[in-house]
């Protein structure tokens, strides 16, 4: 088993890079929230308030992916911006105001947890939410231990990214 | 007694006659002759001897010999005469030769025909040494060994003999009697028949080793006959077994033969050739009309093609895949055979085995397959919820719900590209040919490949040359080879403990204008002596795997005319290689 460190060093070079020798089965979290349940319908009260200055950064290199949840999230309310890659997100100019990060764990060049940990050295305590498309993952085992908020299967269960996003925010 | 001496192989050597008789003074009185009353010469008889003895020698020169003594016995008239030759075998004459034998004698001594004498010790060695005429009075007091030839000479006339200047032999004349001596005439005569026996010994020599020769040539000759017969009947054998297709063909591109093989193979009937319609121009489909043209070149050059796979037309214009081999009949000719071995079924078979590789490899992909399916089904339902809450807001925002629709089109259609990316990987279809971009090809690949790449770990850098020419190649056989070189070289790193793992792919333009592939890993290198072995059918370094994989790459690219190698990085790890040439090169 490869120790963290390795597992990033691993990752740095690289185009998609992962750690490797996954020993064992990711339990996601995944609430099995039905369409209905979703607050649709809602009014403008749903919505947070539009003074909220904070962000939302969704940092994704697949585009298809990138741009709907970024379109999805805007339906709320939120202040939400968009990076195709770790290393674009890191050089952003308004890392000060994100209050809430959304990562793809599968990147090229600099994967999420590279990402994380990056935030972190810089001081930056931004709340985490992982997604990723794999199903079996090691990144996503390593992920959960990372103190982030979640790790999300693609695709991200809606009620419990809003909640979470919700909670990131107002928890700061 | 004298029998003992019939034989060559009794003659005594001289080493084992040590207990030599008289001195050689002794027995010698050559001197006498010139003292002794001596008989006029008789040139009448002396030249119907000599006469006699050409035509002899015309007619049946076997005989000559024979002849010679017993005209010798005639003019001298002596009791015993005859020829001694040196021979090495005891039968033909040879100047090295280290014994004298008798080939005729004619008189009392007959009887020793065959008979003869040690040359160094002996009275025809004497005459030899001293180079001119010699009597001998009793010789055998100083030659025991001649004691049992009887009767016993009396008085012997030896007269060297010459061929070319060299001395092989003596003839002589024999008294067993004092009843008549021999005088300064008799050594005349004799000097005179000696020159004789020189052109007779010449003529003999020549006239036999003519005999030879024809001899040989003759048996030369119904040797090659034989064997002509022989290999005529092995060819025909050859040619109706029907093993192999054979047709035998012009450099022009007539097939003048061809065996039943052959015709099965391309479907014609053997009316058709023999008509000329068939022409093996005609029979190669257009794409390998550059290929005959290469074995040409070999024929022309060295008489030989080495065998090649290639297609032929069918008569019904279906195409057979043959492995074919030829040569020319003589180097510089014009005509030629070739033998052509149907490959259908090896095709069959390698399709098969590369099919079930295909499958077998996509199983082992299934965590990146999900990943590649799972990404725009994400998107398209994350659009789709972001549509449901643009339709709910108030006002609806109708604009960013035609917007969200229209990227869940293409999400939509993205998860069918990828969906049909698999499926043609994973479906049995006969082999096409598209002109394809390697980068798009590979690109492909590494997509796919995302999963198993990350499970272990791996980095993958790609250095991909732009602007490569466009490959005829089927795209999923050479994604097939792609993706087994990535995952050999996964599997190799694997084992790698500690230390990078680093698989770096890159694309370029090889020597002849090709495109070159190379998939270099950082594993732990090739443990074989043979790189070349790697590619072959069931070997393999793994302990689990089938060591089809390489094979089966290799069967892939050189039915594309590339080429496929490996070799050993200078630091670690392995380079798997190959190249294909262009689509419009000159190779393809």
């Amino acid at each position: 088993m490869l120790s963290m460190p390795d597992l990033i060093r691993a990752g740095s070079k690289s185009w998609g890079s992962r750690a490797g020798g996954a020993s064992g089965r990711l339990r996601f979290e995944t609430l099995k929230t039905g369409m209905n349940q979703l607050p649709y319908n809602e009014g403008p009260g749903g919505r947070v308030s539009k003074c909220d200055a904070r962000v939302i950064a969704v940092v994704d290199d697949d585009d298809g992916f990138r741009d709907a949840l970024q379109l999805f999230l805007r339906t709320f309310g939120f202040q939400v911006e968009a990076f195709a890659s770790g290393k674009e997100f890191l050089r952003s100019s308004r890392l000060e105001a994100v209050g809430c990060v959304i990562l793809d764990l599968a990147m090229p060049e600099m994967n999420g947890l590279e990402v994380q940990q990056r935030l972190a050295a810089r001081g930056l305590q931004i709340p985490v939410v992982f997604v990723t498309a794999q199903r079996d993952d090691y990144l996503g085992q390593c992920a959960s231990a990372t103190g982030a908020l979640a790790v999300l299967r693609k695709p991200a269960d809606d009620v419990e990214l809003v909640r979470l996003v919700r909670e990131a925010l107002g928890g700061q | 007694m004298s029998e003992i001496l019939q034989s060559t192989s009794d003659i005594p050597f001289e080493d084992s006659i040590l207990e030599a008789g008289a001195p050689l003074e002794s027995i010698l009185c050559t001197e006498e002759l010139q003292l002794r009353h001596s008989r006029p010469p008789d040139y009448e008889k002396e030249n119907r001897a000599l006469v006699a003895l050409m035509g002899a020698l015309a007619d049946s020169p076997s005989t000559i010999f024979q002849t010679l003594a017993e005209t010798i016995l005639g003019v001298t008239q002596c009791d015993s005469a005859g020829l001694s030759l040196l021979t090495v075998d005891g039968k033909s004459p040879d100047a090295c030769g280290k014994r004298f034998y008798w080939p005729a004698i004619a008189g009392m001594w007959n009887p020793h025909v065959g008979g003869g004498t040690p040359r160094n010790f002996g009275p025809c060695g004497d005459v030899l040494d001293q180079n001119r005429t010699l009597l001998f009075r009793h010789f055998e007091r100083r030659y025991p060994y001649l004691l049992p030839v009887i009767p016993a000479a009396e008085e012997c006339l030896l007269v060297p003999f010459h061929v070319g200047g060299k001395a092989v032999g003596t003839i002589w004349g024999i008294t067993h009697s004092d009843r008549r001596k021999f005088d300064a005439e008799d050594d005349r005569v004799m000097a005179s028949l000696g020159k004789f026996a020189s052109s007779a010994y010449q003529a003999v020599v020549y006239i036999d080793d003519l005999k030879f020769q024809v001899a040989e040539r003759q048996k030369a000759e119904a040797e090659v006959r034989e064997l002509a017969r022989g290999l005529e009947a092995r060819v025909r054998r050859l040619f109706e077994a029907n093993v192999v297709g054979i047709a035998m063909w012009n450099l022009e591109g007539a097939i003048t033969a061809a065996n039943d093989a052959f015709l099965h193979m391309v479907q014609y009937v053997r009316e058709d050739i023999a008509s000329g319609r068939v022409r093996w121009t005609d029979l190669t489909p257009a794409e390998w009309h550059r290929r005959d043209e290469r074995a040409i070149a070999d024929l022309k050059a060295s008489g030989i093609f080495q065998p090649f796979e290639k297609e032929y037309f069918r008569k019904d214009g279906s195409r057979v895949p043959v492995l074919l081999g030829g040569a020319l009949f003589e180097l510089g000719g014009n005509e030629g055979v070739a033998f052509a071995l149907d490959l259908t079924e090896q095709k069959r078979a390698q399709a098969e085995l590369a099919h079930v590789n295909r499958v077998m490899t996509m199983g082992q992909l299934t965590a990146s397959i999900s990943h590649e399916v799972m990404q725009p089904i994400a998107a398209g339902i994350t659009n789709a919820r972001a549509a449901l809450r643009c339709l709910g807001s108030q006002p609806p925002d109708v604009e960013e719900v035609r917007r969200a629709l229209g990227r869940i089109v293409n999400e939509g259609n993205r998860a069918t590209d990828v969906i049909d990316r698999i499926r043609s990987l994973i479906k049995k279809a006969p082999p096409r040919k598209d002109d394809l971009n390697i980068n798009e090809a590979i690109l492909e690949v590494i997509a796919l490949t995302h999963g198993e790449v990350g499970k272990h770990g791996v980095s993958v850098q790609t250095r991909l040359t732009e602007g490569l020419p466009p490959i005829q190649a089927d795209r999923v056989q050479l994604q097939q080879v792609i993706i087994n070189l990535i995952m050999n070289a996964i599997e190799a790193m694997s084992g790698v403990g500690k230390g990078p793992r680093a698989l770096l792919i890159s694309s370029g333009q090889e020597a002849m204008g090709g495109v070159l592939v190379s998939v270099q890993d950082s594993g732990p290198g090739l443990d074989v002596e043979d790189l070349d072995c790697l590619f072959d059918a069931f070997y393999t370094t793994k302990s689990a795997g089938m060591g089809m994989g390489l094979s089966i790459c290799r069967s892939i690219i050189e039915a594309h005319q590339g080429r496929i190698w490996a070799s050993r990085n200078v630091g670690t790890g392995a380079t798997f290689q190959f190249t294909l040439p262009a689509a419009n090169g000159p190779d393809a």
